[in-house]
């Protein structure tokens, strides 16, 4: 897909995301500690199930279950110089559960390298990750590439360079947390200003996921549009995570989450979905949600 | 001012402000004039990084910030050590291995707690962050350790600390637990079995004299 044909649909209507695929599997068998990534060769008919939960609930773009699928972060996980594969068969993956009712986005999270003064990685060692993971995303038929949860902007715009040289779409969304000044990722970078670059650097739609609830992500979403005229993505957790015996539990409801994906909406983003703790049922509340209010 | 409690003040700044070079100096120049190593950690070191946790609690600090104080603190403590050793200060209060759990990346309060535990006669093994259960096991085995502590700032990762308890358990060691974080109370050390429990540096120094001395 060409970065002109996304933001057309964005005109004419309102894309819905999907929602967690970690947070899915662990509740699917997958072990704590175990990277997702291991699925898409161990398990895919388990990944394909999340992906349809998905579809089936009215998503519009699927993300592939690439996440931590760059090379430093297979390498931690253990599949060390198996970037290309493990996107290409995620890909495979996902296109299966979407067919022709959703679009493959590939997934593209934070390297797990720092830079200084927090870690010593450079931004040079991260934009080969990124340029080797984008690659094989977009050689195995990705339709967009998204990239998430990013904390650091350098990061952040590393990542959106390598992904806009595949000439496919290109959404990245950051991490930020409501500080005393506003909203800021955990190494300082403001929402509003972050945003911005990205967009200046050409990320096709840029936005927040991950970190905050629903309703803290609503007014995210309004001090993105007071600094981006970018299209919004805006994709939440389902609430805070709390530590049970049985697991990690969010405590958001399907209800609460729909109705503050139309706020969201209202506020500006073009793109909405969910991230940890959402699952098909949470895509399927705001789906519903969204036609009831009428918004496009 | 004093010469001591002008150069205290400047440590305590070059850490807040997180200057690994004047740090260095500066420490220096407090044990040469005559400040003990205990004085240098407690009245220098130690108010700076605090006041660096503060600020990172009010949202005025973020992570770069913080790290840059920790290395400044780091930096100093390699100077004030040595000096420690030659002040008895090495280690006749028991062997501590310390560490933030796997999966957590957070520095601060867990090396404030090892410092506070060197400063203060325990031989301490910094594990750093990102430890491993079988790290803590391999090194609490090695150091015959009286005390393991464990800190997680996470809620995704405290979970860790109760694998922690169980693991040295099952390795038949006899160190006891001290657990640290944010997330983490006193409610939650008696869940998992852990010994003990600190919300913050000064109190830990209390806990873990405790847990070692096994008085109540």
């Amino acid at each position: 897909m060409r970065p002109e044909e996304l933001r057309d649909r964005l005109e004419e209507r309102v894309l819905l995301l999907d929602g967690g695929m970690g947070s899915l599997l662990m509740s699917a068998g997958l072990e704590r500690g175990r990277a997702p990534e291991f699925w898409n060769l161990e398990h895919p008919e388990r990944v394909e199930a999340a992906h349809r939960g998905y579809v089936e609930a009215g998503s519009d773009i699927v993300h592939a279950n690439t996440f931590g699928a760059s090379p430093p972060k297979l390498k931690a996980a253990g599949l060390e110089g198996r970037c290309r594969e493990v996107n290409a068969v995620a890909v495979t993956i996902a296109r299966r559960a979407c067919r022709a009712a959703a679009l493959v986005a590939g997934d593209l999270g934070p390297t797990g390298l720092l830079l200084p003064p927090v870690g010593q990685a450079t931004v040079e060692e991260m934009a080969g990750a990124f340029r080797e993971q984008a690659n094989a995303l977009a050689e195995a038929g990705a339709d967009l590439l998204s990239i998430e949860t990013m904390y650091d902007l350098r990061e952040a715009l590393v990542a959106a360079e390598a992904a806009r040289a595949t000439g496919l779409p290109v959404l990245v969304s950051m991490t930020f947390e409501s500080r005393k000044r506003g909203f800021f990722t955990i190494m300082g970078d403001p929402l509003g200003a972050s945003l911005a670059a990205l967009a200046d650097a050409g990320a096709d739609a840029v936005g927040c996921n991950c970190s905050v609830t629903s309703s803290v992500m609503v007014g995210m979403i309004s001090e993105a549009r007071r600094s981006v005229s970018a299209p919004i993505v805006a994709q939440p957790n389902a609430g805070q995570p709390r530590v049970t015996p049985e697991g990690t539990a969010y405590d958001a409801s399907p209800k609460a989450f729909a109705r503050d994906v139309v706020a969201m909406v209202e506020a500006g983003a073009r793109l909405v979905g969910g991230c940890c703790g959402t699952t098909p049922a949470f895509i399927a509340c705001a789906r519903a949600a969204l036609g009831t209010a009428g918004v496009r | 001012m004093t010469e001591a409690s002008e150069v205290l003040a400047a440590l305590s700044r070059a850490v807040l402000e997180g200057d690994d070079e004047s740090v260095v100096g500066l420490a220096r120049r407090a044990l040469d004039g005559g400040l003990t190593p205990l004085e240098t950690i407690e009245q220098g070191l130690v108010p700076g990084i605090r006041r660096a946790g503060e600020l990172w609690e009010e949202g005025e600090y973020f992570l770069p910030e913080l790290v840059s104080s920790a290395q400044a603190m780091k930096a100093a403590m390699e100077v004030v050590r040595p000096a420690l050793a030659r002040h008895g200060g090495g280690g006749e209060l028991g062997r501590v291995v310390i560490g933030t759990v796997h999966g957590d990346i957070h520095d601060i309060g867990k090396t404030l707690v090892g410092t506070l535990l060197a400063a203060n006669g325990f031989a301490v093994s910094d594990e750093g962050v990102d430890v491993p259960l079988e790290r803590f096991v391999d090194r609490a085995r090695e150091l015959d350790a009286d005390l393991v502590c464990a800190s997680a700032l996470l809620t995704t990762t405290m979970a860790e600390q109760r694998e922690l308890v169980g693991a040295l358990r099952r390795a038949g060691l006899r160190a006891r637990v001290m657990v640290g974080g944010a997330p983490a109370s006193r409610e939650w050390a008696r869940e998992i079995g852990a010994h003990g429990y600190a919300d913050n540096a000064v109190a830990a120094v209390a806990v873990a004299r405790r847990l070692v001395t096994g008085e109540a």
